[in-house]
């Protein structure tokens, strides 16, 4: 009886396991393909976890910086129109896992858009933290119009510098 | 005299013999659960592995400092597990002491102690040195930087400190030095150290960050398990407590320094076939209300009524200081009780042949299970050891009871032989007895022992010499 105890907690375990890191290897390429969605890379590898950080980090803030650009260019193009928006760059955060810095576009003395030029990237597991932090931060501040907002729990960290950035592109922006 | 015949053995009845075993299919049901609970020991560290490589966890191999990193991680939700299903064992969780006993519950919570302690410990050294050589710093100053930087990280350094303190405190050695009133107070900062572990692992472990399914994982294990103490270990008592509604009808000197306590009570019709399980006492006296007495019940409850109303008997030796002061318990004091728990039971059995060894107090439950547990008339052995005949409690009921039902009875008196490893007298020793002399049909009897732990050990030694397997030896610690 304490063989059959033994052997069938051996399988359980092993399947668990297998299951565990099955559902990893398929959890990181589904994970680089969400982060690179906005841009038009499709089929990255992410085979392994260097590869998967540097292609999400690329995608993540290349996408963020391209979009804000345009919105930016835009408004200059638009000249000195009641609608013209302008977009301020944060300080950089340093933080252990990577720097943060934000920059946000304003119009009409409100926030109209926050997008992060560099999130925490220190490892795979950083990154992950930051897409799912980012755009939770991104709708707070713009619903309280203001970097007082909560952190996101499980991304304190990155939380923190995107806040301090984010307040020091307020102070450049005189909100 | 002192390995003495005193019942006569009863006809066997042909019949009986070749009659199927009716304790088959519960030993058969027991010891699958066992093995169920075996299989969720080792599939629910499994699964805190799986669920961090479900993450993606197992790519932070790639560089030396996110290996370090990784391994503390895997280290940290492995101890955290141990941790949980450590208080899950000392939960009182109804499957585990029916399928274990209360007493294994918590030899196996005792054993979990110290690889719980050493994986939380490896968990904070690893991930210092992760972090600290991916950001160029010794370990020390990353533990530092931690501390002072990242917020709820301070909580996880008292979290260590007192998981320390409360393992340390709970080994044996230093146990002892200790009254067990200071040991109990300690082991209550258990709770302390997985609530201040708590913080940490939802606001820095990126494994249970919000929207991760992992979060809700660890959420509901985290939950469930504090829903199942306070469900089993607060909640039931009271419930039991106000069931019940004992009170202390009588205290009765059986020897000199062994009192019979009787409590008469309501609803004890549930508790029939609990003789011999023990119970957790509170004496709603003053001085004595906040000392927690386990003792096993010395006889079936007796039912008065249909109703329940009955009266309910422990036996119990000035042990401690505790115990001393029941002796002068007034009449009409009420009783706080928790139970019945453990297997030294009818639940336990697994033959239909029986033998009992019991030695000092331990022969009170004993008395009780004698009393209850089904046995044809000549399926059963009685062995009661003391150092005299005065200290074979209850003797009386019990030769009574050997006669009523058939059972053979030996008492097995005097000192031991100095320097020789026996459970038995000196006489019988030099006699070349064994526990097989006793009763021949041993090795396909169940064996329950009860008596001080050293003496007990030997009892065992001697029924596995005899060819008693392990699943049907019953062994109740009752001294701890």
């Amino acid at each position: 009886m304490r063989t059959r105890a033994a052997v069938s907690a051996a399988l359980a375990s092993a399947g668990i396991l297998i299951a565990g890191w099955q559902s990893g290897i398929h959890v990181a390429d589904t994970g680089s393909a969400v982060a690179s969605a906005a841009t038009d890379t499709t089929g990255t590898t992410g085979s392994t976890g260097s590869g998967g950080t540097s292609g999400s980090t690329g995608s993540s803030s290349s996408s963020g910086t391209s979009g804000s650009s345009g919105s930016s260019s835009a408004g200059g193009a638009t000249g000195a129109s009641a609608k013209a928006a302008a977009t301020y760059d944060g300080a950089v955060v340093q933080t252990r896992f990577g720097s943060v810095q934000v920059q946000i576009t304003v119009q009409a003395g409100k926030i109209t858009d926050v997008t992060a030029l560099q999130l925490t990237d220190a490892e795979r597991k950083s990154v992950q933290i930051s897409n799912r932090a980012a755009p939770l931060l991104r709708d707070e501040v713009l619903s309280a119009q203001s970097a007082d907002v909560q952190t996101i729990s499980g991304a304190t960290v990155t939380s923190d510098a995107y806040l301090n950035s984010l307040q020091a592109a307020l102070d450049a922006a005189n909100l | 005299m002192n390995a003495q015949l005193l019942s006569t053995r009863p006809e066997v009845r042909r019949g009986s013999r070749g009659a199927a075993n009716p304790f088959e299919g519960q030993h058969r049901r027991r010891l699958l659960r066992a093995d169920l609970l075996t299989v969720l020991f080792w599939a629910s560290l499994a699964g805190a592995v799986a669920l961090w490589l479900a993450d993606g966890g197992a790519a932070g191999f790639s560089t030396l400092a996110g290996a370090f990193t990784a391994l503390g991680i895997v280290a940290g939700l492995a101890g955290m597990d141990l941790v949980l299903l450590m208080l899950l064992l000392a939960a009182r969780i109804p499957l585990i002491d029916r399928t274990v006993g209360h007493d294994r519950a918590l030899e196996f919570h005792r054993k979990l102690g110290k690889p719980a302690l050493y994986l939380l410990l490896a968990h904070g050294i690893l991930i210092a040195i992760g972090y600290g050589m991916a950001e160029g710093l010794d370990p020390v100053s990353e533990s530092v930087a931690l501390w002072v930087l990242v917020p709820d990280m301070w909580l996880a350094y008292i979290s260590m400190l007192l998981f320390i303190a409360v393992v340390v405190t709970s080994l044996v050695a230093v146990r002892r030095r200790f009254p067990y009133e200071f040991w109990y107070a300690v082991h209550l900062l258990t709770y302390a150290a997985v609530l201040t572990a708590l913080p940490h692992q939802f606001s820095v472990g990126g494994l249970f960050a919000e929207g991760t399914w992992q979060r809700w994982y660890w959420l509901a294990l985290c939950i469930a398990t504090g829903a199942a103490l306070l469900y089993y270990r607060v909640v039931q008592p009271l419930a039991a407590t106000f069931r019940h509604q004992l009170t202390v009808k009588r205290v009765v000197q059986v020897s000199p320094g062994v009192v019979s306590i009787e409590m008469s009570g309501l609803r004890l019709d549930l508790l029939a076939g609990s003789g011999g399980r023990f119970f957790i006492w509170r004496f709603l006296a003053p001085g004595l209300w906040w000392q927690p007495h386990p003792f096993s019940l010395s006889a079936e409850p007796l039912q008065f009524d249909a109703a329940g109303q009955g009266v309910l008997r422990i036996t119990v030796r000035n042990l401690g200081r505790g115990s001393a002061q029941l002796a002068s318990l007034k009449p009409g004091t009420k009783v706080a009780v928790e139970g019945p728990y453990g297997l030294f039971s009818t639940a336990a059995r697994s033959r239909k042949h029986v033998v009992m060894v019991g030695a000092g107090i331990g022969i009170t439950p004993i008395r009780a299970l004698l009393e209850s547990t089904p046995f044809q008339p000549g399926n059963a052995t009685v062995i009661l050891r003391g150092h005299s005949e005065s200290e074979l409690y209850l003797g009386a009921e019990i030769l009574e009871l050997c006669r009523q039902r058939g059972a053979t009875l030996f008492h097995l008196t005097g000192s031991r032989p100095a320097g020789v490893r026996t459970w038995l007298p000196e006489n019988s020793a030099r006699a070349g007895h064994r526990l097989a002399s006793f009763d021949p049909k041993i090795a396909e009897a169940d064996v329950y022992v009860c008596g001080p732990a050293a003496w007990a050990q030997n009892v065992l030694e001697d029924a596995r010499d005899a060819g008693v397997r392990e699943e049907q030896l019953h062994y109740e610690r009752f001294d701890w």
